[in-house]
């Protein structure tokens, strides 16, 4: 899974997902991919913020800060509800994806 | 708490980062690295590593792109040179484009010339090349096509190099090779499919249950063979092939399972094959199971060959290994063979090769032949184009010194005519790729279908590089010697030379005359080359056949065994095909015979001849064998040398009688009477009433085809005694054939109304259509020839008259003080003779070449032909001779007057 152009299309699928339950911040994004995939996924710093950034431009993430005591403000991004639309669709895609890949390697030639 | 800040500033580039996003962006991160940072220290990483890591994490190798360059959004933008260096590039590459479009536009008659000749040459290069492409580059519709090997027995000491394999090849060799994934066998053959009356014969191949899985495809719908389905008594089921069940029950989607009636037995239809599948060249239409007797499998069918073996290799074996292999395995299964003795003397061995070279090999050299002759064809167009566009630019000096002077650099003027010479290959290339498309249909009297693979000129993505290349490649041909030209000659002189009415540049000169040279150099080898192959195909024509083929009309049927289940019927179907024939108005002689000549086609064996002791070691002879009936000798007009013919009596006579040819009389009984000899057609221990004797002697026909020279050795049986399921009716007709053809049809319909008759073609037709290999690349070389000569004589004129419009004023004076014109006119001729000469000279070295690249390829004509290369040195000569002719009259007609005036 550590292909490349597997994982660019996966990425936003990923995110949107990921923050459909409940806001959550760059790090804990970034942790969650990599726990969840048991360390197969990881993304660091220069390909997952540009990529936040950009689901926020296209509105389907919202970004917001939030202060704590003590600590550094952070962002937390949540679904919005055009990224609320998206998210079957693009986990649709997925899907079939992966599916006509497996149609194709599992046919065994001889 | 590290401060992540300057880290970060330092690293924006490679982060990839919004700019518009500014301070908030990086306060984001450094957060980020705050909780990279503690987790890092609660794993007991010391501080100073944490940081390290933490910042070496961010960029990291898992980055899923390469880092880009920010978007220049300030006035301080990082590279804003180089931005404006691009527009202005763009937009001085666009003025240049659309300068050079109006300077073409301008020069109509030069871009006409142009464009055509580009497009000519390019043309025919597309042309053979997607030929090229379907033929010999493109892989094989199968997965990993290159694993696909065929097997061959060859016994090249009986002359047969490569033939078939036996049945007991595959069957022993399945399961038993280490480098093979899978073996498979199959064999072409024919079938009539249909009800009576409305039957249709159909190419079908019968293959073992393997087959498909050994090519690594699966059947659309249903199933492939299984090898219970391998024998006589299950092997009614059949496999259609996409076309055929779209054409046959309109692509019915629940067509396994049903039924279709071939040979006169219904089989169950059990698949259909996907839409793109095809084996090779096959026909086929229908795929059958290749069912064999336990009977088959016996060792002393070892060498039964009349199948074809194909393997896969596992993945990783090499094809000597696999050759290795079955080296051994023949050792071993040889040595119980009954006749392992002789077939050693005819040094049998098999041989492993490649399945798509194997198939492509013959067509392989001609190809690439033609293929060079394109190229050949290409640089004489591009050395013509080199010339006219030396001229023109030797015309544009003045205008190209003037904008020199105004401050265009060297780079900017050559950038100027490099893109009129671009403009120009780019249009020439796709005119030429259009040609090649429209003029593929040409190609149809090429008989390309003919050729392995039915390759087929069609636009495809790989046509659409090499057309780029090829424009590129053309491009560069013409435009580097011009860019040497204006590179090498200083500007300034150059008007001042040419003010003063000057004979122009020494160089450019040089350059135009070393062209002409070349371009009658490569004319006189393409010409030649074509003149080698015209005369090998005129000599292959003039060769007899051994029969007289006009007024013949032959059709193939076939006689299967499910309809005709032993000799005796088939024999006696045969007798009544022959009558009925013979009975039909317009047919005056009819015959059968299983085998026709030319057709590429046949069967050879061994024959024992009684009382001959073959030389101890010496391989035994191949014979080729018929079964006729009728009158099939005088209908197809072999000659009778000695003795008489086969009548229909002779099948029902004690004993057993048959011809032979006078290749066969003279092996065997050379300077004596062959008539009263006995053959037996095993071995010489069958009983003495199975000998056959011999009553005749008949002419040598070509059984393959006509360039074919090794001795036929023929042997013909009455057919009851060689009574094979495929027959040809022969007929010598007294009627317009084409009329005839429905009449034997409806004819042999009357016999059996199950029964076709089907590729009926006159043997004229067949021996043309033999030719095809050696007619097509005559043909096409003929045409780059005529095209080559064209351009030669084009380029010729052009040089010479520009030299004489250069040199008009000189010519002028030189009358006006008392130069007869006709000096002037030899002064010019002799240049054209001198440039003949040279260009002559090298044309035959070149010559010399081409004939031993086609030597391979030709039939009777030695690689050096005199009589063709002298005929090639006349033609050239006389045409660039006229076309010096013409200028060189002008030259001596200029009037000194108006010469002098214009000056």
């Amino acid at each position: 899974m550590q292909d490349r152009e597997l994982k660019k299309g996966s990425a936003e699928l990923l995110i949107l997902s990921l923050v459909q339950q409940q806001p959550r911040h760059g790090y804990e994004i970034s942790k969650l991919i990599e726990l969840r995939s048991r360390g197969e996924l990881r993304f660091n710093v220069a390909s997952l913020y540009p990529l936040l950034y950009r689901l926020e431009k296209r509105g389907w993430i919202q970004g917001r800060w939030v202060e704590k005591a003590g600590q550094r403000r952070r962002r937390f991004y949540r679904l919005t509800p055009a990224g609320r639309k998206v998210l079957p669709a693009q986990q649709h895609a997925w899907l079939a994806f992966v599916d006509a890949i497996q149609r194709i390697t599992s046919c065994d030639h001889a | 708490m590290p401060d992540w800040k300057p880290h970060l500033q330092a690293r924006l580039e490679a982060l990839n980062l919004d700019p518009g996003r500014g301070p908030d962006a990086i306060e984001e991160i450094c957060a980020h690295l705050d909780d990279r940072f503690h987790e890092l220290l609660g794993r007991g990483v010391s501080e100073v590593e944490a940081v390290s890591l933490a910042l070496d994490e961010m960029i990291g190798p898992t980055q899923p792109r390469t880092p880009r360059p920010l978007k220049p959004t300030s006035p301080g933008c990082p590279n804003p040179k180089r931005a404006v260096w691009l527009r202005c590039g763009f937009k001085s590459i666009f003025d240049d484009g659309r300068f050079a479009w109006r300077g073409l536009r301008k020069a109509q008659g030069f871009t006409a010339v142009a464009l055509f000749t580009l497009a000519l040459c390019l043309g025919a290069n597309l042309t053979i090349f997607s030929i090229v492409n379907g033929v010999l580059l493109r892989p094989l519709p199968f997965p990993s096509p290159e694993r696909l090997v065929v097997m061959y027995n060859s016994y090249p000491k009986m002359g047969r190099d490569r033939g078939d394999s036996s049945y007991m090849n595959y069957h022993t060799r399945r399961g038993q090779l280490p480098a093979f994934a899978e073996v498979a066998a199959l064999r072409e053959d024919a079938a009539v499919v249909g009800d009576a009356g409305t039957t249709e014969q159909v190419h079908v191949t019968r293959v073992s249950a393997e087959f498909f899985g050994t090519l690594g495809i699966s059947p659309l719908l249903g199933r492939a063979f299984t090898d219970a389905e391998m024998t006589p008594t299950s092997d009614a089921v059949a496999l259609l092939t996409h076309a055929f069940w779209r054409e046959h029950f309109l692509s019915d989607p629940a067509i396994v399972g049903k039924t279709l009636r071939i040979d006169g037995v219904p089989k169950t239809i059990v698949g259909v094959l996907p839409a793109n599948f095809l084996f090779l060249s096959s026909k086929a239409r229908v795929y059958l199971p290749l069912s064999v007797t336990a009977d088959t499998c016996r060792v002393e069918n070892l060498h039964n060959n009349g199948v074809e073996v194909i393997g896969r290799l596992k993945p990783g074996v090499r094809l000597e290994q696999a050759q290795a292999q079955v080296d051994a395995h023949n050792a071993t299964i040889g040595r119980t063979f009954p006749f392992a003795k002789e077939v050693t003397a005819a040094g049998f061995h098999t041989i492993v090769a490649p399945l798509h070279a194997e198939h492509v090999a013959s067509i392989r050299p001609i190809l690439l032949l033609l293929q060079a002759g394109g190229l050949l064809l290409l640089a004489i167009g591009l050395v013509n184009l080199v010339n006219l566009l030396l001229i023109r630019s030797s015309g544009r000096v003045k205008e190209l010194a003037i904008r020199q002077s105004l401050g265009a650099g060297r780079r900017q003027i050559l950038q100027h005519l490099m893109m009129e010479i671009f403009l120009l290959a780019l249009g020439g290339a796709v005119l030429g790729l259009a040609l090649s498309l429209t003029g593929g249909k040409l190609l149809g009297q090429l008989d390309l279908h003919q050729l392995p693979l039915s390759p087929e000129v069609a636009w495809n993505g790989r046509m659409a590089l090499v057309t780029l290349l090829a424009a590129s490649f053309t491009g560069l041909g013409m435009g580097i010697p011009v860019a040497w030209f204006h590179l090498r000659t200083p500007l300034a002189s150059a008007i001042h030379a040419e003010g003063r009415g000057g004979t122009g540049n020494l160089a450019a000169q040089r350059l135009r005359h070393a062209f002409i040279v070349a371009q009658l150099g490569l004319a006189i080898v393409l010409l030649f080359g074509a003149g080698l192959l015209g005369l090998s195909l005129k000599r292959a024509m003039a060769v007899s056949p051994g029969f007289r083929p006009d007024h013949v009309l032959a059709g193939k049927l076939s006689l299967s065994k499910t309809a005709y289940s032993d000799d005796a019927l088939r024999a006696n179907c045969v007798e009544r095909l022959v009558q009925a024939a013979t009975q039909q108005p317009g047919v005056g002689l009819a015959g059968i015979t299983t085998d026709i000549p030319v057709t590429g086609s046949h069967r050879p064996n061994v024959m024992t001849i009684i009382g001959y002791t073959p030389t101890p070691g010496a391989a035994p002879f191949l014979h080729e064998q018929y079964g006729v009936a009728g009158n099939y000798f005088a209908a197809m007009g072999i000659p009778l040398k000695e003795g008489r013919f086969l009548e229909p009596a002779d099948s029902a006579r004690p004993q057993r009688v048959c011809v032979i040819d006078e290749d066969f009389a003279r092996t065997y009984w050379p300077g004596r009477s062959a008539l009263g000899q006995r053959i037996s057609d095993g071995s010489d221990t069958r009983s003495e009433s199975e000998w056959f004797t011999v009553v005749g002697v008949v002419g040598a026909v070509k059984q393959t085809d006509l360039t074919d020279r090794k001795p036929a050795r023929a042997i013909y049986f009455p057919y009851r005694y060689f009574a094979m399921e495929t027959v040809f009716l022969v007929t010598r007709t007294t009627a317009a054939s084409e009329s005839l053809q429905r009449a034997l049809q409806r004819m042999v319909r009357q016999v059996d109304p199950e029964l076709p008759l089907y590729d009926l073609r006159s043997m004229e037709v067949r021996i043309t259509d033999s030719l095809i290999l050696r007619r097509s690349p005559a043909l096409l070389s003929g045409i780059f020839a005529t095209v080559a000569v064209l351009l030669a004589a084009i380029g010729t004129y052009g040089v010479l008259s520009f030299a004489v419009a250069q040199r008009r004023k000189e010519i002028g004076v030189r009358l006006a003080l008392g130069a007869q014109p006709i000096q002037i006119q030899h002064q010019f001729l002799t240049l054209g003779l001198r440039l003949l000469a040279a260009g002559s000279g090298l044309g035959l070295l070149g010559a010399w070449v081409a004939g031993r690249a086609v030597q391979a390829i030709l039939f009777d004509v030695p690689a050096i032909h005199l009589g063709t290369l002298g005929a090639t040195v006349a033609i050239i000569s006389g045409v660039a001779l006229t076309a010096c002719f013409l200028p060189a009259r002008r030259a001596s007609q200029v009037d000194p007057l108006v010469a002098l005036r214009t000056e």
